[in-house]
């Protein structure tokens, strides 16, 4: 692998050249991630006992579900920084912020929102959230405002793709750009 | 019907009807199209009220007490009546409603999932030993046991620890012990005790926290690893005595994934 990378090495840098500067080093750790990721030979499978034989969405080696890749290569997040905010980072994983960013409830439960449907992902591959499942954790992080937990959501309707009352939430392209900048700021511990 | 969603709504409909009641000028509710909106909100709030009172969700006296805030509220809007009533039963119907009805009926519905959740995250263990406490542990939490569940899950994961020590021999563990203790790293060097097992049940005498420090030390664990492996151990302790802390199903699903992942499922402690 290692004179695999040697070889490769001056392309990725160059590949990286033609990132404006301040993105340079993002670029390489990308990059880089990615080389690994695509040549690293996969990790032993340890002998699960009696798994059921159902289907597993592929992952990498990362453990992340290939579903997931292209939002973290768009929005610049790698694995180091996915890992402070979710914990593992493929099924079952749990969100790890002990608080939600916002100042508001209604910041909060847009932000939680977002949060909850990378999840889903990081667990199916679809960036979903039911919102059984956000009542439930806006209360746990106490940003459940009953009166406007549909007000809200109807406000931030962009980041959302368009559906019927009470059906889940799924995020649309807006929604997963501020879904990457609040797993950023979180792992930055902003 | 989607009860949480239509105490939401409802809710909504009070804040509005609050705020108009707040906006008028005169001493009492006399406008009819207020009046029938209020008793409209009554109309809707019933078919709720019945769903709640055949379930065992929402605690009865706190149901009790909402539904009669309603009736009084109906009853004035039958008539044009003091506007500082209406306020004084507006407000006990929306902190009540909010509180005692809906946060506790959006807890007690994830009650009635966690346990598909649960056993989910530990479905492809088969040790017939571990699985009974997480049954038992699961059938906790299905019935709002959520403290015993903790302690009952934990129960399966010190199994695990015991067992996996225990494989390394009797001398080697000792051996283990005292080499950690005398470690100087920075996660080690609190640790002080004399460890000397002579039987494999002996084990079971020692302090969890120090058995999963020696996982740590014989790298079952990474740091991060043991961090969170630490962490649902105190979560643990924190529900195994006295104290005010009871964690909510949510807490329950993140403990389950933790402990799950670090040992239960963990292939360093087969």
């Amino acid at each position: 692998m290692l004179d695999k990378l040697k070889a490769d090495f001056d392309e990725i840098i160059a590949l990286v050249n033609k990132a404006p500067a301040s993105l340079q080093e993002t670029a390489f750790k990308m990059i880089l991630e990615q080389w690994f990721n695509a040549n690293a030979s996969p990790k032993p499978v340890p002998p699960t006992s009696t798994a059921s034989p159902a289907a597993v969405p592929p992952t990498g080696p990362s453990g992340v579900l290939d579903a997931v890749k292209p939002f973290l290569t768009a929005n610049a997040i790698t694995t180091e920084v996915l890992e402070k905010v979710f914990h593992p980072t493929g099924p079952g994983a749990q969100l790890l912020a002990s608080s939600i960013p916002g100042t508001g409830k209604a910041t909060k439960l847009v932000s939680l929102s977002l949060l909850l449907c990378v999840r889903q992902a990081l667990e199916s591959g679809a960036f979903t959230c039911t919102l059984k499942e956000l009542r439930e954790l806006a209360v746990h992080y106490d940003c459940y405002d009953s009166a406007n937990f549909a007000a809200t959501l109807k406000t931030n309707k962009n980041y959302y793709k368009p559906r019927a009352k009470g059906a889940d939430l799924e995020l649309s392209g807006p929604g997963s750009r501020r879904a990457g900048e609040l797993i950023k700021s979180i792992a930055a511990g902003e | 019907m989607d009860v949480a969603q239509a105490l939401e709504d409802l809710l909504e409909e009070l804040a509005a009807i609050q705020k108009a009641v707040g906006k008028l000028k005169t001493a009492s509710v006399s406008g009819q199209e207020l009046r029938k909106r209020i008793k409209d909100a009554h109309k809707d709030w019933l078919p709720v009220a019945g769903l709640l009172e055949t379930g065992t969700s929402v605690d009865a006296s706190a149901l009790q007490d909402v539904s009669s805030a309603w009736t009084a509220m109906a009853k004035l809007a039958n008539s044009p009546s003091p506007k500082k009533q209406y306020k004084a039963l507006l407000k006990t119907i929306i902190s009540k409603t909010e509180g005692e009805v809906l946060h506790k009926f959006i807890k007690a519905s994830a009650i009635q999932t966690i346990g598909d959740s649960l056993r989910r995250l530990v479905q492809p263990i088969s040790d017939s030993e571990l699985l009974a406490y997480l049954d038992e542990s699961i059938r906790c939490a299905e019935t709002n046991c959520v403290r015993a569940s903790v302690v009952l899950a934990w129960c399966a994961v010190a199994h695990r620890v015991h067992k996996k020590l225990a494989s390394l021999g009797i001398t080697t563990l000792n051996a283990e012990f005292a080499r950690m203790k005398a470690d100087n790293g920075l996660l080690f060097r609190a640790f002080k005790k004399d460890y000397v097992f002579s039987t494999e049940t002996d084990i079971q005498e020692a302090a969890d926290a120090h058995l999963i420090l020696l996982c740590r030390f014989l790298t079952y664990l990474d740091d991060t690893q043991y961090k969170h492996l630490k962490a649902a151990l105190d979560l643990r302790n924190g529900c195994g005595h006295p104290t005010g802390y009871v964690p909510d199903p949510v807490k329950l699903q993140a403990y389950y994934a933790d402990v799950a992942q670090l040992v239960l499922l963990n292939a360093k402690f087969v």
